[in-house]
């Protein structure tokens, strides 16, 4: 009973204790963490089954799916205003440097899901461009004594640039589709993409169809964050790899902090004053802090299946960069 | 063993409020209605409240068609001023009745065919009239960001967004009733619901409620008016506005829900308003 009271106490000192809080998961505590098969199941015998957390909040699982859907109806159209906001355009940076780690060549087939509005579709068309431009490059340079009309063929026989690339975007969300589709026009990107509507946690594709699977800023929406990453390893080929950019647990106390206050007081009246929308920014600052920390989440990603887990924290653990293969 | 943790614990609190009791895990449950003071109110800690008087103050001069900016403003500045308005409520009779029964203007608790009933020159009537005529092209943020729509929508009491960010449950119906009013404010004043109408009635208010929105909407209202409406709203409007203001009783203590057949020239009479000086529309203002 004193132990009991005594969690309830640590959850009222705020969430930088939610570590701790984490591993005071008795009986009767805040239901339920959308753990893996051992985890939560086994310790919270008294909680129902089929509740979730949606924020700070408990809802049943029904319902979270439901109401994160809305959250992002209602956000699609200032979606990258308020990024660009939120994170002072340091967003790009981090996606950016997903696809350096990405190191996409011509050829490789990338799903990009909870992709939305493609962000990372149009930066993998991007780069995977640039390296086939610079392959053709160095094979002309390569070529010794070559015409002025074989220049010209290789120049203007350009069924591809891509050299073989496709993207598909796949995301639960029609309206961040939609978005995603006007940019896509908007910035001349045609060919190489397509656009499915479909759930994470259930993918309408076949097995081994892809080369790498990315999901940024995606997977703490998901309610069952472990049959996404059981569809992920269903999907991609083997050797195929998956890529998770998500927001991560900061490691220095003192950054912490800021983080902190810049999260609960910036970002809702950010989201007020730009988007006329409090509650959906609410909500996604507090999810970020419900996801598990990047040790955790490397954890359930080996156990859907990847090998060669490594994580890697950016700017002091405000987002992670997980990676594990499909061997 | 519980205590001691608690002292233990209670060092490494966060300083004066700042990490946000609005956002931490015991005002969730507050959330689902718990400990929430009216339906709709979201807690706020005096830093954001500061942000969100910031923000929605530099949004609403960037954009004046939010107009939830406008009423965010309002309520995260009025506080002291909505508690003295609240006491003078509480001191005038019909005031305090109005506190009492909370009654509230909106489509669903007008009848409007018995206002349509009513005699010509009415308070109601004329309140109609009013609705009918003024259409005011808004962006609806709300609808807008599902259906990106600009609606040229009609005046209407529902236009009005319920109050958040006030925390206290009786001012919150103070300020909401000063919104419900504000329309019933322009029939009284004669003043439509062009920039130059809307700035003479925030002139009024002002000078009525001295509310840092109305005085702010009022100060800041006139830059984007071109010269020459600057001329008429500063030679004659204005005048008009802070002289009647004066003279006038508290318009929120007025139960407007009962003397919708009240002629309004009698209202004004009974007021001490004077003819509204003409509002010319030269284009837009």
């Amino acid at each position: 009973m004193a132990t009991h009271r005594s969690c309830a106490l640590w959850s009222y000192c705020g969430r930088r204790w939610s570590r701790v809080m984490r591993c005071c998961r008795l009986p009767g505590f805040r239901s339920s963490w959308p753990r893996g098969p051992l985890g939560a199941r086994h310790l919270s015998q008294e909680k129902q089954a089929t509740e979730t957390h949606f924020g700070f909040e408990t809802v049943s699982e029904k319902e979270k799916g439901g109401k994160v859907y809305h959250v992002f109806e209602s956000v699609a159209k200032k979606y990258d205003v308020m990024n660009d906001m939120m994170s002072l355009g340091i967003h790009r940076i981090w996606k950016d440097l997903l696809l350096w780690k990405m190191h996409p060549f011509p050829g490789t087939q990338l799903l990009d899901v909870a992709g939305g509005t493609g962000d990372i579709a149009f930066r993998f068309l991007n780069y995977v461009r640039a390296q086939h431009k610079r392959k053709q490059k160095r094979q002309l340079r390569a070529q010794q004594n070559v015409s002025w009309e074989e220049i010209a063929k290789k120049y203007h026989n350009e069924e591809d640039p891509l050299g073989g690339s496709r993207v598909v975007v796949c995301d639960i969300n029609k309206e961040m589709l939609k978005i995603g589709k006007q940019k896509a026009r908007a910035q001349g990107h045609k060919a190489g993409l397509a656009w499915v509507l479909g759930d994470a946690e259930e993918l309408p594709f076949d097995d081994d169809k892809f080369d790498v699977y990315s999901i940024a800023f995606g997977i703490r929406n998901v309610t069952h964050i472990d049959q996404a990453l059981q569809e992920a390893h269903r999907v991609l080929k083997p050797g195929g790899r998956f890529l998770c950019l998500e927001f991560s647990q900061v490691n220095n106390p003192l950054i912490s902090r800021l983080y902190d206050l810049y999260s609960f007081q910036v970002i809702p009246v950010l989201g007020e004053v730009i988007a006329g929308d409090w509650k959906s920014y609410q909500y996604l600052v507090e999810s970020i802090r419900q996801f598990p920390s990047q040790e955790e989440f490397k954890e359930m990603i080996e156990d859907a299946g990847f090998e060669k887990v490594t994580y890697e924290s950016l700017t002091s653990g405000i987002v992670a960069i997980h990676s594990g293969f499909k061997l | 063993m519980a205590t001691l943790l608690r002292s233990a614990l209670r060092p490494l609190r966060p300083l004066g409020g700042r990490r946000g009791p609005a956002a931490d895990v015991p005002l969730r449950g507050v959330r689902h209605g718990a400990g929430l003071l009216y339906p709709g109110h979201i807690p706020t800690s005096p830093l954001q409240k500061a942000l969100l008087a910031a923000g929605s103050a530099g949004m609403s001069l960037y954009n004046p068609y939010r107009h939830d900016m406008v009423a965010v403003l309002g309520e995260t500045t009025g506080h002291r001023v909505l508690k003295g308005l609240r006491d003078q409520m509480r001191k005038d009779p019909e005031g305090a009745e109005i506190l009492q029964e909370r009654p509230r203007i909106s489509l669903s608790t007008l009848d409007l065919d018995k206002l349509r009933s009513l005699p010509e020159g009415s308070l109601g009537q004329e309140y109609l009239r009013f609705l009918d005529v003024n259409v005011v092209i808004s962006v609806s943020w709300d609808r807008a960001l599902r259906r990106n729509l600009h609606s040229a929508q009609r005046v209407s009491p529902d236009t009005r967004a319920p109050t958040r960010f006030v925390d206290d449950e009786e001012l919150a119906y103070v300020i909401q009733r000063y919104r419900e009013v504000h329309d019933v404010l322009h029939t009284l004043l004669g003043m439509p619901t062009n920039i130059l109408g809307e700035i003479v009635v925030k002139w009024f208010e002002a000078v009525q409620t001295g509310l840092p929105m109305c005085i702010l909407g009022a100060l800041f209202g006139p830059i984007r008016l071109s010269a020459q409406s600057l001329q008429v709203l500063v030679s004659e409007l204005i005048p008009w506005a802070v002289q009647n203001g004066r003279r006038a009783p508290c318009v929120l203590n007025l139960y407007y829900e009962r003397r919708w057949e009240q002629p309004l020239l009698a209202l004004r009479e009974e007021l001490g308003i004077t003819e509204p000086p003409a509002v010319h529309v030269r284009g837009p203002a």
